[in-house]
């Protein structure tokens, strides 16, 4: 095996050597995600220009047996988009964040991969188009790559639309072994311009759709894109007291009955309650009973289509007992604030307290299963009291809180579930204390393993998630094996996200 | 600080509409790895923090391709009375900037070259001044004008660059004011103000004090500066160095203007037929950094046949010069770069004028249009606020 340095010489060669980088700060300031345990120091951070370079790239990784990282926007949960370990290359795809085109006849846009899901919007504005799903929310900084490698939903839109991969046409990829595919119509070479995701053969595109990066890194990404309705309406209602069973029960009605909601997003009984105290929504502390709210969004064509959809949802509402706030925000209505800001609603909640940190990941479960997963969140908080205690001893008053984020209807009948704690930084008072760390981990470790178990899906896995739900089980022994040897096609020395999915190499 | 920093990202990338994010990030271009921005360097931070990297001169160097303009603070905090943004309330970016450069001039890693310069001829006793200029030379201009009082009510803090590089402009501001009525003590003992030193991470308390206790002794009740640096040094830093509210108030010339313009004070040239097109740059060391947005524009809008376009980005959302936290004396190319930008954002507008009221912007926008091609130069000129008012009177 060559030296590092070698390694590196040989990526200058490629890139030119303005744009990588063996800089211990340049590394270190690509080590983390917003997880905040896990670090992993890249030897290596290059931006590559186009498929090309990143074919070359992961030629070299794979005669020299080094691991590669993409990374797109880099708000992954958990490992997603840094090193296992420290080791490796790190792809920086920022640097490719081009519009290629936008079809206006057949509504589908293709750009670079490292392009952020708030650029690709804004853009798409000027025509009087969206992508549908806005992506995850924080689509402002993470790219579409990103986001289609990892099912993502939460800045709006999922509802109606379904996670930014139902909006998937076509992909180019760098396969880790350096060969570049493009797949859906493109798949066949004769085709002039993406147009069809399935189709000449079996729907490879879908392989490489929520694999947190481990089969291909993604360069192009053609989606549809819809044209913005001109009318909407927003609003937001107070739940009746058993929140979380109201909460879901109107979202199955809503379902049953066909009404196609750009939105319907329940924040839970413990943001509304504690959010006055942190001052996160001064709105909602006029709320005298400080229960979970639950909004909607409409879109329509026309005037008369909304009154129409309006009618049928309040009515849903109003049947299950929800109070409507008024119709403004300082009335706590915040449905048309999340609609005009999208994106912003993830950066609020990132860090309700100060000096503590979220552990937490989003996953799918189907509506009906909420009010028990809401429930059972709260029996493992009171279960875990102790090792909470022994982390509160050392940072002092800090309350250590569970549960789950916004709430978000995505397409089908499910819902995305973003559940974890609130939790004290291992880094108190000028000194890490290390024990934090490992009892935050133990936690969360324990909170992961119950939602598992519980059949929900997560879809944003990192290492850590992913690896966990190996260890565990999760996986029938049949399906990992598909898993794994589909990885050793693809990816014989498994450089590319090594350590995902257990997945480490010989 | 920075450990409530959650890398969310959210600091860094443009928002919708508004194209906010980092100037040094968008003059780098492709090659702005993301040391040179916000979520990158409190990564860094948090490893020096856990003792898993050292400062060093190399860090330095990375730290200070920063013009603290606080747009990254700005993003992060984007907020309204309904929804707060709860990390707006521990984390100041330009704060934690701040910090580290003390702690890298501690640690012997900083100053880096001309900083230091700049830092020894602000601390020389035959200067005080970061310009390298013997002290006197800062006063030459004042010979012009006769029975300058040595105390007053209201009193001018001239500051270093308009005297020493920009001295018509300060000439023009006597010249309005005289005009006015208004008779303003200076002091030939006043020192440089430290803003520059506090920015780089090195200024010691004598400078504030030898300052404050001066224009405490000539009297002053309010202090007016005609640079936004001067004055938020004044007005922010000093107060909080020293930990107690200083014996006057602080304000900045276009609060002093407004006021000469709302009392029909200054007399206008009449019958002037061609209406300027003037679009104003908020200087950050007066918008962001001090919230101070609608005076000037209160300001421009009083002057006759005067039209004021804004610019895109404009007010909080505004984009540097590329001039501020010593950038514009340690890197002087990724200066003007941003300087560039601000200046095609300016002609974008159609504006004829491109005006601020901060003589290091007008320094660094002038630079910059120097090095426009000459079909750019002709759709537009960078003029200081106070040279503007002076040539319609």
């Amino acid at each position: 095996m060559i030296k590092m340095s070698q390694v590196y010489q040989k990526l200058q060669k490629i890139v030119s050597k303005n744009f990588v980088s063996n800089d211990l700060y340049v590394r270190h300031a690509y080590s983390r995600n917003v997880n905040p345990v896990l670090q992993g120091v890249p030897d290596i951070v290059i931006r590559p220009k186009d498929a090309e370079e990143i074919s070359e790239i992961l030629k070299i990784a794979n005669q020299e047996n080094i691991p590669i990282i993409p990374r797109g926007g880099g708000c992954c949960e958990w490992g997603g988009s840094i090193p296992d370990g420290d080791t490796g290359i790190l792809l920086d795809m920022k640097r490719m964040s081009n519009i290629i085109n936008l079809d206006q006849d057949n509504l589908i846009v293709t750009a670079e991969s490292g392009i952020s899901w708030g650029a690709l919007n804004n853009y798409l504005s000027q025509f009087g188009l969206y992508t549908g799903c806005l992506g995850p929310g924080s689509g402002l900084t993470a790219s579409i790559g990103g986001g289609i490698s990892h099912h993502s939903v939460g800045a709006g839109g999922c509802a109606k639309y379904g996670a930014c991969t139902n909006q998937l046409v076509s992909l180019e990829v760098v396969l880790p072994t350096g060969d570049i595919i493009e797949t859906g119509s493109q798949a066949n070479q004769f085709s002039k311009f993406p147009f069809n995701r399935f189709g000449n053969g079996p729907d490879l595109a879908g392989l490489f759709c929520g694999d947190n990066g481990i089969y291909g890194v993604k360069t192009k990404v053609s989606l549809r894109v819809f044209p913005r309705p001109p009318f909407a309406e927003y609003k937001t209602f107070l739940l009746p007291r058993k929140d979380a069973q109201a909460a879901s029960q109107i979202m199955i009605e809503i379902r049953r009955k066909g009404i196609d909601v750009f939105d319907t997003i329940y924040m839970p009984q413990v943001i509304i309650a504690t959010s006055g105290p942190l001052g996160t929504f001064p709105m909602w502390d006029i709320l005298k009973k400080k229960r979970g709210i639950l909004f909607y969004t409409i879109e329509a064509n026309s005037e008369v289509e909304l009154e129409q959809k309006v009618k049928q949802l309040d009515e849903i509402f109003l049947n299950n007992k929800s109070e409507e706030l008024g119709p403004e925000l300082s009335d706590g209505n915040f449905a048309k604030w999340q609609y005009e800001n999208p994106w912003h609603l993830y950066h609020n909640l990132w860090g309700m307290v100060p000096a503590s940190e979220p552990f937490t990941a989003e996953c799918f479960t189907p509506i009906n299963t909420l009010p028990e997963l809401i429930l059972d969140t709260q029996a493992w908080e009171n279960e875990h009291k102790e090792d909470m205690n022994q982390i509160t001893k050392i940072t002092g008053n800090l309350l250590i809180l569970s549960g789950a984020g916004p709430i978000a209807m995505v397409d089908g009948n499910n819902v995305e579930y973003t559940v974890g704690f609130n939790t004290s930084d291992s880094y108190y008072n000028g000194k890490k204390h290390k024990i934090i760390d490992k009892l935050n981990l133990k936690l969360w470790k324990s909170l992961l393993i119950r939602m598992f178990k519980h059949g929900v899906q997560y879809y944003m896995f990192g290492t850590l998630p992913s690896s966990l739900m190996v260890e565990i089980g999760g996986y029938s022994l049949e399906y990992y094996n598909l898993l794994k040897s589909i990885k050793k096609i693809l990816d014989p020395n498994c450089i590319l996200s090594r350590g995902k999915f257990n997945l480490k190499g010989d | 600080m920075q450990k409530g920093c959650g890398e969310c990202g959210f600091a860094i990338n443009p928002m919708v509409g508004i194209d906010l994010t980092c100037p040094v990030k968008e003059a780098l271009g492709e090659e702005a790895f993301e040391i040179y921005f916000s979520r990158g360097r409190m990564s860094v931070l948090k490893s020096i923090l856990e003792g898993s990297i050292p400062l060093s001169k190399e860090l330095a160097e990375y730290v200070y391709q920063c013009t603290e303009c606080g747009n990254c603070t700005e993003t992060c905090h984007q907020s309204d009375e309904h929804v707060v943004l709860n990390v707006s309330r521990w984390i100041d970016h330009c704060k934690v900037w701040n910090a580290l450069r003390k702690d890298l001039v501690e640690s012997g890693f900083a100053p880096l070259e001309k900083h230091n310069s700049l830092i020894e001829w602000m601390n020389d006793e035959k200067m005080k001044n970061p310009y390298g200029e013997a002290q006197g030379k800062k006063f030459e201009w004042l010979s012009t004008f006769s029975n300058i009082k040595d105390r007053g009510d209201l009193v001018f803090f001239e500051g270093c660059t308009m005297p020493l590089r920009q001295v018509n402009t300060l000439k023009n501001m006597m010249k309005i004011l005289q005009v006015a009525g208004i008779e303003v003590p200076i002091s030939k003992e006043e020192w440089c103000c430290g803003s520059i030193g506090l920015r780089i991470g090195k200024c010691g308390e004598d400078i504030i004090r030898h300052n404050v206790e001066l224009l405490e002794q000539m009297g002053a009740k309010t202090v007016f500066s005609a640079c936004a640096g001067c004055y938020r040094t004044l007005k922010k830093d000093y107060p909080e160095i020293l930990g107690k509210e200083l014996p006057f108030e602080v304000k900045h010339i276009t609060e002093i203007l407004n006021d000469l313009l709302a009392n029909n004070q200054i007399p206008f040239k009449p019958n002037e037929s061609e209406v300027l097109k003037v679009t104003f740059h908020d200087p950050c060391h007066l918008g962001r950094h001090m919230n101070f947005y609608e005076v000037p524009r209160e300001l421009l809008i009083k002057i006759p046949n005067l039209e004021l376009i804004e610019m895109k980005r404009n007010r909080a959302h505004s984009w540097c010069c590329g001039a501020g936290g010593g950038v514009k004396s340690q890197f002087s190319e990724l200066a003007l770069k941003i300087s560039m930008e601000r200046i095609y954002e300016a002609i974008e507008t159609g504006a004829n004028i491109l005006t601020t009221s901060c003589p290091f912007c007008i320094g660094n926008l002038k630079d910059a249009y120097n090095r426009l091609q000459p079909e750019d130069q002709f759709k537009i000129k960078v003029i200081d606020l106070i040279d503007l008012i002076a040539s319609k009177i």
